[in-house]
């Protein structure tokens, strides 16, 4: 049981630098809590919202959660708008602002170089798509008399190099992008099942780039062209949710 | 099951949303945050309840 003195927590969405008056007035009943320089954009929130239990409930409620997460990236795009922002995992809640003081304090460092190499740039998605073959079938007869299973091995053979000619490409196509971009996040591929699409998500990136660079853009235009088999998923701007951490050396 | 334009952005939505972003260690951290949020939250969003289940032991595996 969590004992708060009062009944009310302080939501943070994200840590942001530099403050200025212009982010200030986008605000609209949010807070800053910390410096001109570095500080983090709270909402009081009632607890009662938060309990474990009652928010199994709501993050079950697909209405609920269309409005919390299309409010919540409203949120981190009126931020964008006016500084650098680092969000922060939805559910990070303190119970006051000398808590939030403290964790600043204890993540400065941190911070003030995630917000500079974050500076100046915003995320975009890109997913790729392969339409499932139609699986040959077995032909009965052969007019080189070869058995059924030869033909099945040759099937799974061919299977096998077709994926392989696809992890190679997907590669490649990945490289290119990256070259684009100063960043690159991959993630698992979503299962069919999530997506209720036909064709399988064969890569699941994000890229980050400098605001108003098009050079993703261009790349992705070209790949299409290159690769009629596959389908090009872009999205974005985001705000830089798959950067946050220190990428690795 | 036929997944709209919308229904395709709000899983990129939730799935940021729920799953990136700094993990905060404050005083209160939601108990619901230990879990895998994307997998909870996006359980709304499958049509069947049972492919979800599927899903995790797929992963599990």
């Amino acid at each position: 049981m969590i004992e708060t003195k009062t009944d009310t927590a302080l939501y943070g969405y994200a840590v942001v630098g530099p403050v200025s008056d212009e982010l200030r007035d986008v605000l609209d009943g949010l807070e800053l809590i910390g410096t001109a320089e570095l500080a983090v954009v709270v909402a009081p929130v009632p607890l009662s919202e938060f309990g474990e239990d009652v928010l199994e409930d709501h993050l079950n409620d697909r209405q609920w959660l269309a409005e919390t997460a299309t409010a919540h990236e409203a949120v981190m795009q009126r931020l964008l708008a006016h500084t650098t922002v680092a969000p922060l995992r939805f559910g990070s809640l303190h119970r006051s602002r000398e808590s939030v003081e403290l964790f600043l304090a204890e993540h400065e460092a941190e911070f003030r170089a995630t917000l500079a190499r974050l500076r100046g740039r915003v995320e975009y998605g890109v997913k790729v798509w392969l339409e499932p073959r139609p699986r040959k079938a077995p032909r009965a007869t052969d007019s080189g008399g070869r058995g059924y299973l030869e033909q099945l091995r040759d099937d799974r053979d061919s299977a096998a190099n077709a994926a392989a000619q696809l992890d190679e490409q997907l590669t490649r196509i990945h490289e290119r992008l990256l070259e684009t971009a100063d960043a690159a996040r991959l993630n698992r591929p979503q299962p069919r099942e999530l997506t209720g699409a036909t064709a399988e998500m064969v890569l699941n990136a994000a890229y980050l780039v400098p605001v108003g660079d098009e050079a993703l853009f261009e790349e992705v235009a070209r790949l299409r062209e290159e690769h009629p088999d596959l389908a090009f998923d872009l999205t974005g701007p985001w705000a830089p949710y798959n950067f946050v951490e220190e990428p690795e050396t | 099951m036929t997944v709209t334009a919308r229904d395709v952005t709000l899983v990129e939505l939730v799935d940021r949303v729920l799953n990136k972003g700094v993990v905060l260690t404050g005083d209160l951290v939601l108990g619901v945050a230990e879990v895998d949020l994307i997998y909870v939250g996006l359980r709304v969003l499958l049509a069947s309840a049972g492919t979800l289940d599927r899903i995790e032991q797929e992963n599990a595996a």
